[in-house]
């Protein structure tokens, strides 16, 4: 073992050339158990590792509505009440020309969420639980989902075959989920939005056709499938490209029929569905109403006269 | 998505004075298309203002209504309106003139004089926010971010309201103004009983009938100043002012600060421009003019920044007419056919008893007998937060206890009104109709936040149905 002898001779000699002051003991403690000879001659002590219950606190457990770290301000009250009214990273103070050492935790928090929302899957059990069958796009996996959006709109035979067998056809209103840029967003918001939204168009007498769950999905693939199934009226709730305030997002996308190729005027949509934006039992809600007024005037996007 | 206006008035029947304001209210759609809609009202316009007119009385303990109701009526063509226009407001009967006698009959009078839906409310807890909002105090203590007070002096009453950053922190009222004492050719002619009792304790000689003295009349006003500034924290509290809180009325909670001040109502004018009583203390033949002046001579309000409000006089009335009417969330659930109800009395479910869906229920059934007055059940509505109801589950199961409490409600021809503070009014609204097939009327609407003890008024839809405007009014003489 000389080759570990001499390693450790060059580690010492670096350390110690180093000299940082104070930090002798640091080499001894990180070889455990190891009597090692001291470069600057002071006793080594053998050091027992020990474990604390503590804990490290989650930086994204900090409402940052209610982060304010401003040091001497003139009127902190003042823009802490301002602050409670935007989630924005304001009023976060800084380290000298840098961010405070939370701030910048929670912002690389924040872009990791973002990032998982995107390129994880949707949990297979909560769709079963949501009873939603899946079929997929042309796409088979999220390289190719992000890099062929062209592929994000169309259905794969697979797909087709399973709709054609699977869905009531020609319904009033046709809805399903897909997750889009998000899986994030359907996992928190679908469970309140789809019932709430089927339960406003019942209100209505309005009759549901087959829910099912899309994967690597994209907006436009609605048109293909309003075309296969006939739906009068198509509903799509999609997970919304994350960002730093939110990786839950959800948007609807809305239209009345729709083709393959159509103009994008002629869709309409409610974004920014999630907790802390409109709140997913009222989306639902209002959802049902505007499918409802799109049936009501035979018509949808930038046509569409909203009461 | 146009914008929409919405004609609204203001009646002030105070002690000294009667007035009027026409106000134009424009609401307007701020959400983007592709967002849940956000109806907020954008703009307040005052398009006209009345005479001041001093209250026509038929006795010292009669309002004159016949007369009253005269000058509403001019005060309408003036402005080019009719009652039919008239889409919201408030006729608010305050100060001492809310002591007399027929004060009831002549807000019910008026009310069907000035427009079907604006409505009847007095009551000096309303009063002093509404003066304090008149003033614009509100506003001034949420941008400056800072606890204000504003005092509206009036005739006969002082009103109070407290605001921390443009939150109401309380309200209280006092029986002190400017018409508390009446003159007429330098001779004493009226002394509130009150007022009467506060000389002689203080060996302040005055008498109906006697020569008014400009020097008793200083050192009782100054008194009544020093109440003031007790009933605001700036000096502490003795037995003096206890009895002037109007109704034994509630006093304001203690302020730890007061960074500025506002004053309103009529005696406003003479705290900050001494020189409009132009050197005659007896200018309008009371101690109005004394009043002011012992005010801003006093060495507790001294220490307090003060500002010029917006309104001083016109305050209340201002208040009334502008900013009475709220706009209900957005995406709320009404059947049709059933608006604009008025008079409605609010039955609160308190949040602590929102926990859960037996003791929502017994929160409803143990309140319901006192909506009986007749053995009957009148029309009430239901308020809640809702604030811990945000998932669809939470929602069925609100719906289906709301439904076994209201059971009464929901056999009677009276539609079914809930109020709440959470936005979920559309999806509540939707699961109680499915839940009851669409069997019963419902009206569910939120954003608005109501207590117990007071009354609503649910206008028209406007813009397109989206919104009901709302006015929430206490009408208790007493609170």
């Amino acid at each position: 073992m000389i080759e570990q002898n001499a390693l450790r001779e060059i580690i010492e000699q670096v350390l110690g050339e180093m000299n940082v002051s104070g930090m002798n003991a640091a080499p001894k403690t990180a070889q455990t158990g190891v009597a090692a000879p001291s470069t600057s001659g002071s006793v080594a002590v053998a050091t027992k590792t020990t474990i604390d219950d503590g804990f490290i606190p989650d930086v994204t457990d900090v409402d940052i509505r209610k982060q304010y770290l401003v040091e001497n301000p003139v009127n902190g009250p003042a823009y802490a009440e301002l602050k409670l009214h935007a989630p924005c990273r304001l009023a976060i103070g800084k380290a000298g020309a840098r961010y405070k050492t939370d701030p910048m935790l929670q912002f690389r928090a924040a872009h990791s969420a973002a990032q998982d929302a995107v390129f994880s899957a949707v949990d297979t059990a909560f769709l079963e639980k949501m009873g939603f069958f899946t079929i997929q796009t042309m796409c088979d996996n999220k390289d190719i989902f992000l890099t062929r959006p062209d592929l994000g709109r169309r259905l794969n035979e697979e797909a087709i075959k399973t709709l054609n067998e699977k869905c009531t056809k020609n319904p009033k209103v046709q809805i399903y989920v897909s997750d889009g840029l998000s899986s994030a967003a359907v996992a928190a918001n679908v469970a309140d939005v789809y019932p709430s939204l089927v339960q406003g168009l019942k209100s209505y007498g309005i009759e549901v056709g087959t829910p099912f769950f899309l994967e690597y999905g994209r907006v436009g693939a609605m048109d293909q499938i309003t075309e296969l199934l006939g739906a009068e009226v198509t509903c799509v709730l999609i997970g919304e490209r994350p960002g730093l305030i939110t990786a839950e997002s959800m948007s609807a996308y809305m239209t009345y029929k729709g083709t393959v190729g159509m103009p994008e005027a002629r869709r309409n949509v409610i974004s920014n569905i999630h907790k802390d934006g409109t709140p997913p039992v009222e989306a639902g809600a209002h959802i049902a109403e505007v499918l409802k007024s799109m049936l009501d005037q035979k018509t949808s996007g930038t046509e569409l006269v909203k009461a | 998505m146009p914008s929409e206006v919405i004609n609204s008035v203001g009646i002030d029947i105070g002690t000294s004075t009667t007035q009027l304001i026409f106000s134009k209210l424009t609401v307007e759609n701020r959400a983007s298309s592709y967002s849940v809609p956000r109806i907020e009202i954008i703009d307040k316009q005052i398009v006209h203002r009345s005479d001041i007119y001093l209250t026509p009385l038929l006795s010292e303990d009669v309002l004159d209504a016949e007369a009253i109701k005269k000058i509403v009526e001019k005060e309408y063509e003036k402005a080019g309106m009719t009652p039919k226009m008239v889409q919201s407001g408030a006729v608010i009967i305050t100060g001492e003139a809310a002591r007399k006698d027929n004060a009831n009959l002549v807000l019910n009078a008026l009310s069907n004089a000035a427009g079907d839906f604006v409505v009847a409310t007095a009551g000096p807890a309303l009063e002093s926010v509404l003066s304090a909002r008149g003033a614009g105090t509100d506003k001034m203590s949420l941008e400056r971010g800072v606890i204000m007070v504003n005092l509206d002096l009036g005739g006969g009453t002082t009103n109070i309201a407290a605001y921390d950053r443009g939150n109401l922190l309380g309200v209280t009222c006092l029986d002190i103004g400017g018409r508390l004492i009446k003159t007429e050719n330098g001779k004493i002619t009226y002394i509130y009983s009150k007022i009467k009792k506060l000389a002689e304790e203080n060996g302040i000689k005055i008498e109906v009938g006697s020569l008014a003295e400009v020097g008793s009349l200083r050192k009782l006003t100054s008194i009544m100043a020093d109440i003031l500034a007790q009933s605001i924290s700036l000096t502490p509290k003795t037995s003096l002012s206890a009895p002037f809180y109007t109704n034994n009325g509630k006093e304001l909670i203690d302020l730890s600060k007061i960074d500025a001040m506002t004053f309103s109502g009529g005696v406003a004018d003479f705290i900050y421009h001494p020189e409009s009583s132009e050197g005659n203390m007896f200018k309008y033949d009371d101690i109005g003019v004394f009043l002011g002046e012992a005010i801003r001579e006093n060495q507790y309000f001294k220490q307090i920044e003060r500002i010029e409000p917006a309104e001083t006089i016109r305050a209340t009335v201002v208040g009334a007419g502008v900013h009475t009417t709220e706009i209900s969330g957005s995406t709320i659930s009404y059947a049709e056919g059933y608006l604009p109800i008025k008079n409605i009395p609010v039955l609160s479910i308190k949040e602590t008893e929102e926990a859960s869906s037996e003791t929502i229920i017994s929160s409803i059934l143990t309140q319901i007998p006192l909506f009986k007055p007749e053995g009957q059940i009148e029309q009430i509505a239901i308020s809640f937060s809702g604030l811990t109801k945000n998932s669809f589950v939470d929602i069925q199961n609100l719906a289906e206890a709301l439904i076994e409490g209201t059971q009464e409600v929901i056999k009677s021809q009276f539609p079914l009104i809930f109020i709440i503070e959470n936005d979920i009014g559309k999806a509540l609204g939707n699961a109680l109709n499915v839940k009851l097939k669409n069997s019963k009327p419902v009206i569910c609407i939120d954003g608005i936040r109501t207590l117990s003890g007071d009354y609503i008024d649910l206008g028209e839809p406007v813009l397109g149905g989206r919104v009901l405007p709302v006015v929430i009014k206490t009408l208790i003489f007493n609170s």
